[in-house]
């Protein structure tokens, strides 16, 4: 007989972020199924779900709700920084935990939140040092106006200062923006080595149409010679972008590769032209983690969960992690993937990479080499 | 609007959290070390290593003046104040410590972060303007040695105007304050008797 345990499931199904949404939603229902299925696992998770609608100002309520009217202590959900810290004030009034599915822009570490994606030293400071050796170290920011966009530029400021290049132009898109002609002409006139693009949803797929169709104008603007290099642009969204997408680059701690069997995709049905990605390899892997926690018999607390992060390792889509107990974030890999057509082309893999949401830990040196003197004349 | 740059490398940095055992403390050495410091905590007194240390935070709600390796308002790195009861005591005697910052409490699962970040920027204003008000007060206290300075140039035949524009210009030759061109001419008049030996022949 399995204990049964309610799961707060909070995925918007709609709006401007609904394909990476979508992605973190099936994860998280795949990987129900799989425990629910599980003979060996104590566990039977019963989904309590609520769909905020893209809408930021009702992810609160919607986890107020589900931590009040059910049982359940955890929720898997949340994609964009905005609606995450939301929800945070509902957890710590309820004791609730987050189990967050999507790369963000770093500097947190609640305690009533498991970060399962990417945090800066694990997507943006790994694609910099990357990208700026091959293609040169001046750089255009883009992105949606609010924290992830404004912060994760912020970053790339002080790293491509640090990497001796300047920042040649900067520009915020509304959410759900699509006109990006001003931004184009923009990039036109600056010429930079590569753009950072931290638009999201259509904002992003309008910037990559149009940036093909400049590319096909002016042969400086190709992928081979200035990529949009991303650090949340994974296979969820890429028939969303069609062939305009082709070269560009974008960073990950996973990119399904078709050739490969991988366990936990075993008898899932084909999703129209969208494959596997990240985000659904990381809303799988919160809560197969959280279900081996629970089948030890607690309910997976706060103090419980910190405990469990010191004393075990898991085995998830990235290969097998652990979660630093201090910050709650995953170790993961942390692989530089090329577009070609609806997949990646990995072009760089390194493993294990441990999380630093703070960047305590960085050292320019390491990331860019030490900086060479200028000559003065 | 002026960006403080860089990223704010705190890894590494030492912080002292002088509070007894507590949540609140439990919760903000767990805060410390998450963003990558060594956090140290310590009660009633803070060592003499706290002198070494990035940072100090300090309860205010049991606090008092000998808990200090340093008297009330001279701290010499950024110090941040732990306020729990909102007595008006007990803020005019953190107000005594000059804290850099303030973290109310309960402490919950942030706060840390920001306050480290300000109490830096404020020790570093407080820093630099304590220096300049030094600096500024060595100054004033000069102004009898330029009326001397003018006195002994003016004593050569040429007036008061004359003669401060005359020191003015030796201070920019030298490339010294006016205050330090002042002190040389009146260190040479009492030494040779006058600021310039070949008019006494």
């Amino acid at each position: 007989m399995k204990r049964r345990v309610e799961i707060g499931i909070l995925y918007s199904r709609s709006g401007n972020y609904r394909l990476v949404s979508e992605a973190c939603h099936r994860g998280t229902m795949q990987a129900v199924a799989a425990v629910n299925a599980d003979p060996f696992s104590p566990i039977e998770f019963i989904p309590v779900e609520r769909d905020p609608e893209g809408n930021a100002d009702r992810y609160a309520t919607l986890a107020e709700d589900i931590l009040r009217n059910s049982g359940a202590r955890h929720i898997i959900g949340g994609v964009t920084s905005w609606s995450r810290k939301e929800i945070i004030p509902a957890l710590e009034k309820a004791g609730g935990t987050l189990w967050y599915a999507c790369p963000y822009e770093g500097f947190e570490a609640n305690e009533h939140v498991v970060y399962m994606h990417a945090c800066p030293n694990q997507h943006l400071v790994p694609l910099l040092g990357h990208v700026i050796p091959l293609y040169g170290p001046n750089g255009f920011l883009t992105g949606s106006n609010y924290i992830w966009g404004w912060e994760t530029n912020r970053v790339a400021r002080d790293l491509i200062a640090d990497a001796s290049g300047s920042v040649l132009g900067e520009r915020y898109l509304p959410l759900g923006e699509t006109d990006v002609a001003r931004l184009i002409h923009e990039i036109r006139a600056i010429r930079p080595n590569f753009i950072l693009n931290n638009l999201i949803g259509p904002s992003s797929y309008a910037f990559f149409q149009a940036y093909a169709e400049l590319s096909r104008q002016d042969d400086h603007f190709t992928p081979e010679h200035c990529p949009i290099i991303s650090c949340n642009l994974t296979e969820c969204e890429l028939p969303a972008i069609g062939s305009a997408g082709n070269g560009h680059l974008s960073a990950g701690p996973y990119f399904h590769d078709a050739s490969a069997k991988e366990v936990w995709l075993v008898g899932q049905p084909e999703n129209g032209g969208s494959r596997p990605s990240s985000f659904q390899a990381s809303a799988y892997a919160s809560v197969k983690i959280l279900a081996c926690i629970l089948a030890a018999g607690g309910d997976a607390s706060p103090s419980e969960l910190s405990a469990a992060f010191a004393s075990s390792s898991f085995n998830t889509p990235f290969g097998t992690i652990n979660i630093d107990p201090q910050t709650q974030h995953a170790t993961l890999p942390v692989q530089i993937g090329r577009i070609v057509d609806n997949g990646f082309e990995k072009v760089s893999i390194t493993r294990a990479v441990d999380p630093d949401p703070y960047l305590s830990r960085y050292d320019r040196s390491k990331v860019f080499g030490r900086r060479r003197l200028k000559v003065v004349s | 609007m002026k960006r403080a740059t860089r990223i704010p490398i705190l890894g590494g940095a030492k912080a002292f959290v002088l509070h007894r055992p507590h949540a609140n403390l439990t919760a903000i050495i767990r805060q410390l070390s998450a963003i990558g410091l060594s956090a140290i905590d310590c009660w009633p007194e803070l060592p003499p290593e706290a002198l070494g240390a990035d940072f100090v935070f300090f309860d205010v709600d049991l606090g008092f003046d000998e808990q200090f390796p340093w008297a009330p308002g001279e701290a010499p790195i950024p110090i941040i104040a732990l306020i729990g009861s909102e007595a008006p005591g007990r803020i005019e005697w953190a107000l005594s410590h000059n804290a850099d910052a303030q973290l109310l409490k309960p402490v919950g699962n942030s706060g840390v972060y920001s306050a480290l970040l300000i109490a830096r920027q404020s020790f570093a204003a407080r820093r630099r303007l304590a220096d300049e008000i030094a600096m500024l007060q060595a100054r004033v206290a000069e102004r009898q040695t330029i009326v001397r300075a003018v006195a002994a140039l003016s004593s050569q035949g040429i007036d008061d105007e004359r003669a401060y524009a005359q020191l003015r210009s030796l201070a920019m030759g030298w490339q010294v304050h006016l205050e330090e061109a002042a002190r040389r001419v009146v260190a040479m008049t009492e030494k040779e008797g006058g600021i310039d030996q070949s008019h006494r022949a």
